[in-house]
């Protein structure tokens, strides 16, 4: 119950003062709360939300998908070799300081403006947090651990599955959590590039067309949207590492 | 039956060369508890990785049962002194004892009661689903001795398993392992840092010197098989044994400060 009220306490003080201060707004361009509500309601019907939310949500989770679990394979490819990682690490760190938005207009020349291009955009975004939190993670596996693996005779698939991607998986659960927030970004600035519907191609429109409070709607669903989803990747984390957190516990105790 | 001969191993890197075991012959016959201790820092660690097949020695033989270590020998199951780095915190305590069965490829239902006759022979039945770290360090080494007798090995290394223990936890521990050996007839080689543990346990000690480590000395414990915590220990006799290794161990610190 405390918690509940610490979780939602901020943001309906915040809420309600963006009602309250907005209220008697004349601007055109920051309209009242209540307007904004209002148009929230008839906006997104249920024939926008599967026109534009859903092919958005498509496109964001094939992307985040395809680059987690390229991310992941790759990741471990590096950090398993020492070779491969001294050779690869400075481009990597080249591409990753790349930021992401800019290849949009190079990634459209070539994947044209399609879902393709769109999907491409968000794998190249997020995989690169994926990617380094992986390499960091597989080569902070426990010697002892390696050890005793090595002398239990697992090997081959079966030490990478049970013993190293579990032992990197909290790092890696972190590149993840990272390269959500990207791939929401990308989702985005993708659409308002170039599309015919999704999120932010919606929101642009809105905004082309002088519709501001559908526009402060789309901006709002937005918010929602991506606070959803972290909160769904906080519950799937807490499930998958649950062994995780009970350790940290434990060893805090003692 | 484990057969060491003239092992050696030295440490390079760049120009540097630090020379870790000098030269080490011992064997430990089948179904013998034979305990190892030296002073600090006199490559205990470095041997054992060379006998359970983790590092390559520099010259010299490790033969296991007839057949020369080149890698990590299937008839050899380890006990690190590291329980809680070397039990996975992923998993419960059955898939910790499971893991490197399912590995052998041995069918499920003998793979159920090897890990179930583990456990039970441990003392940890009913603990199967709780994970290690949800159990006190005793009883963690506990799951990494259950995980090490239920893959069958013919030869058991432990590394000083009982280093990181209380003293009470730590006689317990000492008495299941005698147990476990005399129950189960496995060679059993034992790595510690004390002097009493070694007398106590073992058949026979063998005592290394300073690095770079040869075999200083090694004593057939004639003390009877079945001892108890108490009444061995007020054994004069254990008393004679354990002030030899004593000096032994203490001799092999000065040769070690007299030719540095």
């Amino acid at each position: 119950m405390k918690r509940v009220a610490y979780v939602l306490g901020l943001p309906v003080v915040l809420f309600a003062a963006w009602y309250l201060l907005s209220a008697g707004s004349e601007s055109f361009y920051a309209p009242p709360l209540s307007k904004i509500l209002e148009s929230f309601g008839k906006t997104w019907t249920l024939d926008r939300l599967t026109a534009d939310v859903v092919p958005s949500l498509l496109r964001l989770g094939a992307g985040y998908l395809l680059a987690a679990v390229i991310g992941v394979a790759l990741g471990i490819t590096i950090g398993l070799n020492r070779w491969v990682r001294a050779t690869l690490e400075p481009v990597l760190e080249f591409f990753r300081a790349v930021p992401p938005p800019v290849l949009v207009p190079v990634i459209m020349l070539f994947a044209g403006i399609g879902d393709g291009m769109k999907v491409i955009v968000i794998v190249f975004g997020c995989v690169w947090p994926v990617l380094l939190n992986t390499v960091e993670g597989v080569r902070a596996v426990d010697s002892v651990q390696i050890d005793t693996a090595r002398a239990y005779g697992i090997s081959g698939p079966a030490r990478i599955g049970r013993v190293i991607l579990p032992a990197a998986s909290p790092q890696i659960a972190a590149g993840l959590r990272q390269a959500l927030s990207i791939a929401i970004i990308l989702m985005v600035i993708s659409e308002m590039f170039a599309a015919s519907n999704g999120l932010g191609f919606t929101i642009v429109q809105f905004q082309r067309s002088f519709a501001i409070p559908e526009m402060w709607s789309g901006i709002i669903l937005l918010g929602l949207l991506g606070f959803g989803l972290s909160l769904l990747f906080r519950l799937a984390e807490g499930r998958a590492l649950r062994w995780y957190h009970g350790l940290r516990a434990a060893q805090r105790r003692s | 039956m484990l057969e060491v001969s003239s092992l050696n191993k030295v440490y390079r890197s760049g120009a540097r060369e630090v020379e870790a075991l000098r030269d080490l012959t011992f064997t430990v016959d089948s179904g013998e508890l034979v305990c190892l201790v030296g002073p600090s820092g006199c490559g205990k660690t470095t041997l054992l990785r060379c006998i359970a097949g983790l590092l390559e020695p520099s010259a010299g033989k490790v033969r296991l049962d007839g057949r020369e270590v080149s890698g990590p020998p299937p008839g050899l199951a380890m006990v690190f002194q590291e329980y809680g780095r070397s039990l996975f915190p992923w998993m419960s305590v059955r898939d910790n004892v499971e893991l490197p069965l399912k590995q052998r490829k041995i069918a499920r239902h003998r793979r159920t009661t090897l890990v179930q006759d583990a456990l039970d022979a441990v003392g940890l039945t009913g603990t199967e689903s709780a994970y290690p770290w949800q159990l006190s360090g005793g009883m963690q080494q506990r799951v990494a001795i259950a995980r090490a007798i239920a893959y069958e090995p013919s030869t058991l290394l432990m590394d000083e398993p009982f280093a990181a223990v209380d003293a009470q936890t730590r006689a317990d521990l000492e008495d299941l392992v005698r147990a476990l050996w005399q129950r189960l007839e496995v060679t059993v080689l034992f790595i510690t840092h004390d002097i009493d543990e070694a007398v106590y346990l073992g058949q026979r000690v063998v005592m290394l010197s300073s690095s770079p480590t040869v075999v200083q000395d090694e004593i057939t414990v004639d003390l009877p098989p079945a001892r108890d915590q108490l009444h061995t220990r007020a054994d004069p006799r254990f008393t004679e044994l354990r002030t030899h290794v004593y000096e032994q161990i203490q001799a092999a610190k000065r040769g070690a400060g007299a030719s540095s």
